[in-house]
């Protein structure tokens, strides 16, 4: 097997590597928050965010691919020597995996897009200097990462504002609901397709009046569904059966138990462990029964009967955040390896990078598989933390996100789900929709910034040398 | 990765209600607290005192728990200062039931015809207002679906106002036991009248506080 062959098969082992990790750790940020709510089901939320998460890649990925294949290096500087683009592609591959690997280990947080960028920045500025790199886009790519979350958050408060006032401050908020979530899904599916499609799909080209004429379709399609949906839906009478008593020393030996687990969660450091812990805690709890046992009001009746509806709205979300997460994440495995590919197959540098399908498909295919034998563990473990996320809250939040993935998605800009959703969530609990969010978490995004793009370079460049001597 | 579950923290609308059911179980105490001194028992009047006390330390111990889980880094749907106060005022009204309680050791009161029946209606006006305080935070999970706004938070609003009238109420029925007992002064030694004015006092401070702690709760509306 000559050295070329090897290669090729390298880079695409790196590529669905990537590919697998995203399935893996990522998705379940998409699509978890369905399951937390209760909207969905876990077989029907992996099930659709395989479906998609593919859809999204395959049609909607190629934008943001192309800036990781050509915007980020310089392909041209390296016309002389192609070989080296080659490695360099490569290394960055491997050193985003590893980074990813070590990061997962030890519990830090790490984001995809911000490592493969990282390591490529790495790669082109140590190897090749500072004119291998397109600076201008660098800037651009770094800016959308500060405005996603932003753009996100503000969405998200606007969105459930929105909600709120009209719904939750109405005189019968069930009626309201009834009457108004129809149009607000026409509002989202007419938003949000009208996005994915405006600057066509891979295949397809639409001229604008073809892009406005298939939002309202799909609009009304989903409207007049979720019409037929929310009529169908009506209080359930049997929903709250007052649990059967519990025998006192039974209460009192769980109570026991249960301060004995709060000490150990307090002494462990284990994360898995810590998530068991609390787990169990969460279950000891719902066995004893709230200590404040009253009949459900009215008015907490209604608003499950308008959760429920919203549930309809929050599924709607979450397939859009599944797509444009495929779109726009995609990018990280293929954008590289698209490169290196281009050039073992035809022995020359090329800046028009055009992206063959079938690497869509390794990508696409690769994230499907790593959610399959990965992440729906990971969705399982994030669904019953997130149950404050009401759907109603669920949606607000999953609209800001997806539109702002998908406008990044659209201009190619590469950026980090997770974040943009952190961000959404932040925007609805500034409208007063969450009971609390812990800002720890912004701090590891701000680390993400600026610990995982050195890393990710330094790696890359290590990688680097370590190919070009086997391969040199 | 970014654990999406790190970012959500435990909602302070469950805990607040947790700890205003045990400063309840005190409240509740001091019914049967009272009977046993009618019929002066004293052996019943010690056993309730102690288990007055127990859950008084109960409840101070969650309080100390929850002060302990908010720390300034959770941002919360309602104002961090806002759920401290409640949380105060709350455990003041298991305090003051505490001090009640205590009270009734030093002396068992004698009750005259004429007091009977006044004392019997300031003491029920005073557990009233603080059964219906009750019924506003247990309207917390309802209003935080509502983010506080709309026909909920109206209906909390009223709730609050059935608070204020009936803590008028509780001041009109302290004022007239206080000048019956003014009216009867001469024939009560000095100390039994003293001891009077303690266990109203303190009795009145129930009624009071559950009164702040509907004002609190007022503040978290948006209406």
């Amino acid at each position: 097997m000559d050295s070329t062959t090897v290669l090729i098969l390298l880079t695409l082992f790196f590529a669905f590597y990537m590919a697998w990790n995203i399935g893996a750790n990522d998705v379940s940020n998409a699509m978890g928050t369905s399951v937390g709510s209760g909207a969905l089901k876990m077989w029907q939320a992996v099930a659709l965010a395989a479906i998609l998460e593919f859809c999204g890649a395959f049609f909607f990925g190629s934008y943001v691919s192309e800036t990781m294949q050509t915007g980020i290096i310089n392909p041209e500087y390296f016309a002389s020597e192609p070989l080296t683009l080659v490695y360099g592609m490569i290394s960055a591959l491997i050193a985003a995996g590893v980074w990813l690997q070590i990061a997962t280990f030890f519990g830090w947080p790490v984001s995809t897009t911000h490592a493969i960028v990282g390591a490529l920045i790495g790669f082109g500025a140590v190897v090749g200097g500072a004119e291998a790199i397109h600076w201008s886009h660098i800037g651009l790519i770094s800016f959308s990462w500060v405005l996603s979350p932003l753009g996100g958050g503000v969405m998200a408060f606007l969105i459930f504002t929105w909600v709120r006032n009209l719904i939750f401050h109405a005189e019968h908020p069930l009626e309201a609901a009834i009457r108004l979530t129809p149009w607000l899904t026409f509002f989202t599916v007419a938003v949000l397709t009208g996005i994915v499609l405006c600057k066509g799909l891979r295949g397809v080209e639409m001229a604008p009046h073809e892009v406005i004429f298939w939002c309202l379709i799909a609009g009304g399609l989903m409207a007049l569904t979720c019409r037929a949906y929310a009529h169908r839906i009506r209080p359930n009478r049997s929903l709250h059966t007052t649990a059967p008593p519990i025998d006192p020393r039974l209460k009192v030996s769980l109570e026991k138990a249960r301060q004995h687990l709060m000490k150990a969660l307090d002494v462990s450091s284990d994360e898995f462990l810590r998530d068991r812990l609390d787990w169990m805690i969460e279950e000891i709890e719902q066995v004893n029964g709230p200590v404040v046992q009253r009949p459900e009001s009215e008015t907490a009746r209604e608003f499950e009967v308008v959760e429920r509806i919203f549930g309809y709205l929050q599924v709607i979300t979450a397939c859009f955040m599944a797509f444009v997460h495929g779109a726009n994440d995609v990018a990280n495995a293929v954008g590289p390896a698209a490169a290196a590919i281009d050039i073992l197959f035809t022995g020359n540098v090329s800046s028009s990078g055009i992206l063959p399908y079938w690497m869509l498909l390794l990508g696409g295919g690769g994230i499907v598989i790593g959610l399959a034998t990965w992440g729906w563990r990971v969705m399982y473990t994030i669904g019953h933390k997130i149950t404050s996320l009401t759907p109603s809250r669920g949606f607000s939040a999953e609209f800001g996100t997806a539109t702002a993935v998908a406008i990044a998605s659209a201009l190619g800009m590469p950026i980090s789900t997770t974040h943009t959703l952190v961000g959404a969530v932040l925007g609805v609990g500034l409208a007063r929709g969450i009971g609390s969010i812990n800002l720890i978490v912004l701090k590891d995004i701000v680390i993400s910034w600026f610990v995982t793009i050195p890393a990710g370079a330094g790696i890359a460049v290590c990688c680097f040398y370590l190919v070009q001597t086997l391969f040199g | 990765m970014l654990k999406l579950g790190n970012l959500f923290g435990r909602s302070p609308v469950a805990p607040l209600q947790h700890h205003l059911a045990k400063v309840s179980e005190c409240v509740s105490l001091l019914r049967p607290l009272f009977e046993a001194v009618k019929v002066r028992d004293e052996k019943r009047v010690v056993e309730l005192i102690q288990e007055i006390s127990k859950a008084e330390y109960a409840a101070d111990l969650m309080k100390k728990d929850l002060r302990a889980k908010l720390p300034r880094s959770l941002f919360l749907s309602i104002d961090r200062n806002t759920i401290l106060d409640i949380l105060s005022l709350q455990d003041s009204i298991a305090d003051q039931a505490e001090d009640v309680a205590v009270l009734t050791s030093f002396r068992l009161i004698e009750m005259s015809p004429a007091v009977e029946p006044l004392f019997a209606d300031f003491f029920n006006k005073n557990l009233n207002t603080f059964r219906l305080v009750e019924k506003v935070i247990s309207e917390l999970d309802e209003l935080l679906e509502a983010s506080f706004i709309g026909v909920e938070a109206e209906h909390v609003g009223k709730l609050i106002h059935a608070v204020e009238k009936e803590e008028y109420e509780t001041d009109l029925a302290q004022a007239a036991l206080l000048r019956q007992l003014y009216k009867e002064s001469d024939q009560l030694p000095y100390a039994s009248f003293y001891h009077w004015q303690q266990t109203i006092r303190a009795l009145s401070g129930i009624s009071n506080l559950s009164e702040k702690l509907a004002h609190q709760m007022r503040s978290t509306l948006e209406l």
